[in-house]
Formats: structure tokens, C-alpha cells, sequence
């Protein structure tokens, strides 16, 4: 293959969530660019086996068998992992990597990544998120703040489509939003008395990825109306979520800009020395394993946070022998993640007569009330919480005297009795300590090395689960539900699936890889906007937020390019 | 079941013999084990087919767990979802099943009438809840439940499934005689 062929004007290193973004944005603007995806390709509805099945219509009607528990012990534990969606994970065997303390890495690899597969929530961060931890003692500054962000979110949003209501919340911005799933009975008594109670803490509506009444720009997309049928996870006929292969893709294409290459495992980026910035990938096929060099004047890394710091830590060269900008030390460094190894539930008497109809498929979010710009003085932790809420209605009524025959069969065909849970999304703190690294001598197939993890939970995050359960003990009990029970699942950390940095922005080249606008301080055009990014964890869903500084991201390396500065 | 299972099972069934590689005849009736290629015997599977549907029976509401195939279902479920100690629970289970009916009640379990069916589950259901979760027969309801209840039988006669709903109400009114939703 002609040299000639393999050059584009920008190369993005994976299609999920932030890449998928990366691309969109980049074609947008004309640029001839490169979308390099690990996994197989995807295509929106045609590739969706399972989309329009019955439970009935599966082979063991959802449920996993022995076999593919017993291949996959790590991967089948991730949230929406099952018989329907386990095509969009991979298969334990076929990605390894080490863990020094307990790590769960979830990944899905295929065009689309995990963006078929994500939760959908898309809160904004407040403005004390991006100063909380200087401000209160337990981490460094953002390079920038919610002004600088605002806009970007908005533009994000218009494009994937966000429900919610406007609530004017200090903790929760406000966004553009679709009109917001309805509250079933229950939520609405939650939120009632929550806000009765204590004045301060608010039940709102889920701000969730899904087209509640889609506008001309998601019709232009191809995508229609969510049908709430809550099978999100196998990829949806309606594009009634956001996701990648239903959206951003698709729309780049159009552009007649895009080259999507599946079965593109990048080995590193490459660094020319005597420019003094990257010029292009190195990519491994992942069938044939041969090796191919493509260029770019950019490029974006989007990879996963742990699959970004891994591909920075392999670009190694005689400018950078620890890794493509390295010259902090902290790549890979400051790891981190959200809590979300705690939950509580309880039964609620009353609404016997109130039911639903669909399957809802956003769920309610209690807006954090802890350390919300202050040190709260009865607080042992640092940071804050976000509470994932929702009443569910349970089928088969309480077990009866009768446990054989006609009149069990039909207490079992009705509506049972209500009940409300609720389960953390906690800040965690960034440390030094908690790291990821190549391994010296393992390898994976296409001979890069296996990644090690050492991550792991801090005092901070024992006392912030402490402090949860005693909030939500009382909260449902406030809210009249009895038989309350609260939990910890001892997850380790990586399952919440929001791991975080191994290449944090930041003002200072010494203290950080990334500039305010995510080029590599050290090699300035190469631009990292996935999860690995974050300067801190903030208490809110990230997806949304890798999106919006993506956007602008690209918006910046434009303006560069055209100025010639990349 | 998918058809590919359904297709190899029924063939087996009707032909009742299999061809060696050697080309003789041998007839498999004593080892029906192996013509299912599942835990469950043809005649396990239809005993614990025959308890489902005493547990979960046709009503004016809903056909019942013999209706929904419930028998195959369990025998898929428990041959590639549960672990070897479970399936072992249920195979000696319903050999004592089989052995107490015979004891208590002079006959076989399928051949007894509905009313002393459903007595003779309720004097084996008052033991094993005696006896705790590990009793065979807390085992064969949990079967009979996970089988009937993801059945199209179960789901859209039983209880209510819609796979496109096309909306959703948060809070409506529960009609009279309303089933749960699937």
C-alpha cells in the first residue's frame, strides 16, 4: 500500500462513546480521518442479533449457562451482562491482564465499544466538581470549570438527545433537555417526602440518553422515538438511545470523511524526533497481526481510560522513553474510579390500586446533598455522592398459605407489593499510589504488553459507604417504606465501569499530561478526551462530560490547524 | 429450547434406536438418559413436567406448565445452567419421588387424579420446607417457576408481556383482575 493511502488528516484511536464524538466533529469540519477500532465492526440495527427477540425466543431464556459463567468469571459479572447483550462484551481468554490488587476491567470491543452498552445517565457536573478537591483539601485543580464547559454540554446534548426536566439545581445543572420520564407512584412519594423532610434533597427525574420526543436533528439521524422497552443493551431497531454506531458514526460517514478500520489493535503512536510531534499509529491487525503504519497531522486517543494510558505508556522514543509525553512520571498514575459498592431497599405499603405501563428505561437520581461546595461539618469523608433511585412494583402477590395448585399459579400472576431502592454513585480520591503499568516481560497475542492494574479503595470511601447506608436507611424510612435493608456488594473497583485518569489535565506540565484543551503538554498534537483525561471523579456519570470535552477538543485542534499551529 | 435441540430430540425420540458405528441396531429404551443428551430422562422429564403442572395448572386464566412445554424447558435449564450437585439433587429427588408416591399413594404420580396430586406436593412441599433450601424439591419448584414464567405460555397468557410497549405511564390505574407485567 502506497504511503499515500494510509494518510489522513486525523486519526482517532477507538469508536466508543468519546471517540465516536472525536469523529463526528472531526468529519464535520472536513478532515479526512481515520476511526482505528480494536474490535469487530457493528453496523446500527443489522447487527443487533438479538434486538427483536422474546425472552422465550433465547436459548436458555436469558439466562447464562454453566460454560460461558465458567469461561468468563470476570466479564459476565458486569452490569448487563447476559444472554441477549454478551456478544458486546468481550471473552475473558481472549484479554488478559494482571491485577495486583482486585480490579474488574470491563470492556467491550467492537465499533461502538461500550457506547451500545453504557447506562445512559448524562448529569452535568456542578461548578464545585471542578474545584472541590483543591478547594477542600483532597486534589488539584481542573484547568478549567463549568464556564468553560457549559456550552459544550449544550452542544452535546442537542445532538444525542437528553431527557430531564429542568430543575434548577445548584448540585445538577440544567441542560437541553426532552421532555423527562414520568415518575411512577412510588418516586413521586419519595420524592415528596424527601423534599418535605429536609428541604434539601431532591428526586428528580432520570437525565438518561434517550429520545422522549425526538427533535429534526435525531430524525436526521435516522432514529425515532424510545418505545420504553428497556432492552437497551442489544442495541436498539428505534436508535431510541444514544450510542455510537446509531449516531455519531453514522453521521460522520455522511461527511464522506470517514474511514472506520475494524480489527485495528494500535501497538503505539508513532514520534518523529526531528519534528518534535506524533506523525501517526502503528497498527497490528488483530487477525492477521500484520503490522501497518498510518499518518496523521493529529491524533486523537480514545481508547478507554485504561486502553489510552496503556497505548501512551507503549509510544515509547528517545524524547519519551516512559511513554508518549511522560515527562511528569504520572502516566498511569492516579487512577481512579466511582464507588458504587453499596445499596439500599425497603417494601412500601399503599398504591395497591396505581400500577405502570412500559418498562422504564431511565431510572431517578437523588442529586448529591454531601460536601456540595463545603466541608460538611458532620461529615468524615471528603467528596461527594450521587444516589440512583427508583420504586418498582413486584409481580406475585406476598406468598400465600396455598403453594400448590390453581389459586398459587394466579397469587403468582399479580401484582405484588411496591418497593423503593436506591445504590451510590460516590466520588473517589485520586491518588499517586493508585496506578496502572506495562508489565515487563507478559504479553498479550499481538505481543503488547499486558497491562497490570493496582487499584484499590481508600479509608475515605469505607467512611463515605458508612455514611450512605446511614443516610438512606433514614431517607426510606422518611419516604414510609419498612423493611429496609441496606448492602455492600464488596465490588472491586473497575465493575462500576467508570474508571478514570492515567493521563490528567491539568495547568502544570509537572503535575499533569493534559493542557486545558487535552493535547499532551509534552506533544501537541495528540489529543487524549476519553476517561483517562480526568483531573478527578466528581459524583456525576462521566460519559456525558468525555463527550462535551471532546467536542471541544476538536473545536481547538481545527482552529489550530487552520493557524497551522499542528 | 431452539429448534436445532428440538429437531435432534424429536428425531430420537420417534426413532427409538440409534446406528452404531459398527452398523448393529441396538435398541436404547434401558438408557433413555442419553437419548435427551440432557440430565433429565424421558421419563424424569415428564414426571417433573407432570409436578410443574401440579404446581402451576391450567386455570380459566391460563393454560398451565404442561401446556407451556415446561418439561423440556427444565430439562434445558438444568442440563447448561446448573451446577453438577444441583443436577444430581434433582435426578436422585425424583427417583425418592417417584418411590414415596408409589409408597403413600399405591400408584404412579401421573397416573393420580389432579385433587390427590396437589396433596401428595403438599406433603412433600411441608418437608422440604422442613428441611430447608437444600431439599430436592425446593430445586424442581424454582425449575418449575424460571420454566413456566419465561414461557410465551407464561408470559403473555400468565402474566402480561409487551415487547414494545411504546411509552411509558409512570402511574396508572390497576384494572380489576389485572395480571402482573412479564
Amino acid at each position: 500500500m502506497a504511503v499515500a493511502d494510509n494518510s489522513f488528516d486525523a486519526i482517532v484511536i477507538g469508536s466508543g462513546i468519546s471517540g465516536g464524538w472525536a469523529a463526528k466533529e472531526l468529519c464535520e469540519k472536513g478532515l479526512k480521518t481515520l476511526v482505528l477500532e480494536r474490535g469487530r465492526n457493528v453496523v446500527h440495527i443489522k447487527d443487533y442479533p438479538t434486538m427483536n427477540l422474546a425472552p422465550w425466543e433465547l436459548p436458555h431464556r436469558g439466562a447464562l449457562s454453566r460454560q460461558v459463567l465458567k469461561e468468563n468469571p470476570l466479564i459476565s459479572k458486569a452490569a448487563g451482562y447476559g444472554e441477549d447483550t454478551m456478544h458486546f462484551f468481550i471473552k475473558d481468554r481472549d484479554h488478559p491482564y494482571i491485577q495486583e490488587k482486585p480490579f474488574d476491567w470491563i470492556r467491550g470491543y467492537q465499533v461502538g465499544g461500550k457506547s451500545i452498552i453504557w447506562g445512559r445517565a448524562c448529569q452535568r457536573w456542578s461548578k464545585h466538581e471542578f474545584v472541590a478537591p483543591e478547594k477542600l483539601g483532597y486534589g488539584m485543580n481542573w484547568p478549567i470549570g463549568y464556564d468553560d464547559v457549559a456550552p459544550w454540554y449544550s452542544h452535546v446534548e442537542k445532538f444525542i438527545g437528553v431527557c430531564g426536566n429542568a430543575d434548577h439545581l445548584e448540585a445538577m445543572p440544567d441542560g437541553e433537555f426532552l421532555p423527562p420520564f414520568d415518575f411512577n407512584c412510588a418516586e413521586k412519594q419519595l420524592r415528596d417526602r424527601l423534599l418535605a423532610h429536609y428541604r434539601n434533597r431532591y428526586v428528580v427525574q432520570g437525565r438518561w440518553a434517550h429520545l422522549s420526543q425526538p427533535k429534526e436533528i435525531h430524525l436526521q439521524q435516522g432514529r425515532g422515538t424510545c418505545q420504553a422497552r428497556n432492552l437497551c443493551m442489544r442495541g436498539c431497531p428505534f436508535g431510541g438511545y444514544f450510542s455510537s454506531n446509531a449516531s455519531t458514526l453514522p453521521w460522520a460517514a455522511k461527511t464522506g470523511n470517514l474511514t472506520i478500520r475494524p480489527h485495528s489493535v494500535v501497538h503505539s503512536i508513532i514520534y518523529d524526533e526531528a519534528k518534535g510531534k506524533a506523525k501517526g499509529v502503528r497498527v497490528i491487525d488483530a487477525q492477521t497481526h500484520a503490522v501497518t503504519e498510518y499518518q496523521s497531522r493529529i491524533v486523537f486517543v480514545n481508547a478507554s481510560a485504561l486502553n489510552t494510558t496503556l497505548i501512551l505508556l507503549n509510544s515509547t522514543s528517545s524524547r519519551f522513553p516512559h511513554g508518549l509525553g511522560n515527562d511528569s512520571g504520572l502516566l498511569g498514575k492516579y487512577i481512579c474510579h466511582h464507588n458504587y459498592r453499596t445499596g439500599a431497599s425497603g417494601k412500601l405499603d399503599g398504591f395497591e390500586d396505581k400500577y405502570f405501563y412500559g418498562k422504564n428505561p431511565t431510572e431517578c437520581i437523588l442529586v448529591n446533598f454531601r460536601n456540595l461546595g463545603k466541608q460538611d461539618a458532620d461529615a468524615d469523608f471528603v467528596g461527594g455522592y450521587t444516589t440512583f433511585t427508583g420504586g418498582y412494583r413486584e409481580r406475585g402477590e406476598p406468598t400465600t398459605v396455598e403453594r400448590v395448585g390453581g389459586v398459587y399459579k394466579e397469587s403468582l400472576t399479580k401484582p405484588g407489593p411496591w418497593g423503593i431502592y436506591m445504590y451510590m454513585q460516590g466520588e473517589t480520591i485520586p491518588r499517586e499510589t493508585n496506578t496502572v503499568s506495562l508489565h515487563p516481560t507478559q504479553k498479550d497475542q499481538w505481543d503488547i504488553p499486558l497491562l497490570v492494574t493496582s487499584v484499590g479503595y481508600d479509608d475515605n470511601s469505607e467512611r463515605m459507604i458508612r455514611d450512605w447506608q446511614k443516610q438512606a436507611k433514614e431517607m426510606l424510612t422518611v419516604a414510609g417504606c419498612r423493611d429496609i435493608e441496606v448492602h455492600d456488594n464488596h465490588w472491586a473497583p473497575g465493575l462500576d465501569i467508570h474508571e478514570m485518569g492515567g493521563a490528567r489535565m491539568g495547568n502544570d506540565p509537572k503535575t499533569s499530561l493534559l493542557n486545558k484543551w487535552n493535547q499532551l503538554h509534552a506533544c501537541k498534537n495528540v489529543f487524549v478526551t476519553d476517561g483517562a483525561c480526568m483531573t478527578s471523579t466528581g459524583n456525576q456519570s462521566p460519559s456525558i462530560l468525555y463527550m462535551t470535552l471532546t467536542a471541544r477538543a476538536v473545536d481547538y485542534a481545527a482552529q489550530e490547524m487552520a493557524r497551522q499551529n499542528l | 429450547m431452539n429448534r436445532r435441540e428440538a429437531v435432534k430430540t424429536t428425531g430420537t425420540l420417534l426413532g427409538g434406536v440409534l446406528i452404531t458405528t459398527n452398523g448393529f441396531l441396538i435398541a436404547c429404551a434401558r438408557d433413555q438418559n442419553k437419548s435427551l443428551g440432557k440430565v433429565l430422562s424421558v421419563d424424569d422429564q415428564s414426571l417433573i413436567e407432570d409436578i410443574a403442572d401440579t404446581l402451576l395448572p391450567t386455570t380459566p386464566n391460563s393454560p398451565g406448565a404442561k401446556a407451556a412445554g415446561a418439561g423440556a424447558a427444565i430439562n434445558l435449564l438444568l442440563t447448561d445452567c446448573y451446577e453438577p450437585e444441583d443436577q444430581k439433587r434433582v435426578v436422585n429427588g425424583l427417583t425418592q419421588f417417584r418411590e414415596t408416591c408409589d409408597k403413600r399413594c399405591g400408584s404412579g404420580f401421573a397416573s393420580l387424579p389432579q385433587k390427590e396430586r396437589e396433596k401428595f406436593l403438599r406433603d412433600i412441599d411441608a418437608e422440604a420446607q422442613k428441611a430447608g433450601a437444600k431439599h430436592y424439591f425446593s430445586l424442581v419448584r424454582e425449575l418449575s417457576l424460571q420454566a413456566y414464567f419465561s414461557s410465551e405460555i407464561g408470559m403473555t397468557k400468565a402474566l402480561r408481556y409487551v415487547m414494545t410497549p411504546g411509552k411509558w405511564v409512570g402511574c396508572v390505574p390497576l384494572q380489576s383482575g389485572q395480571p402482573a407485567w412479564a
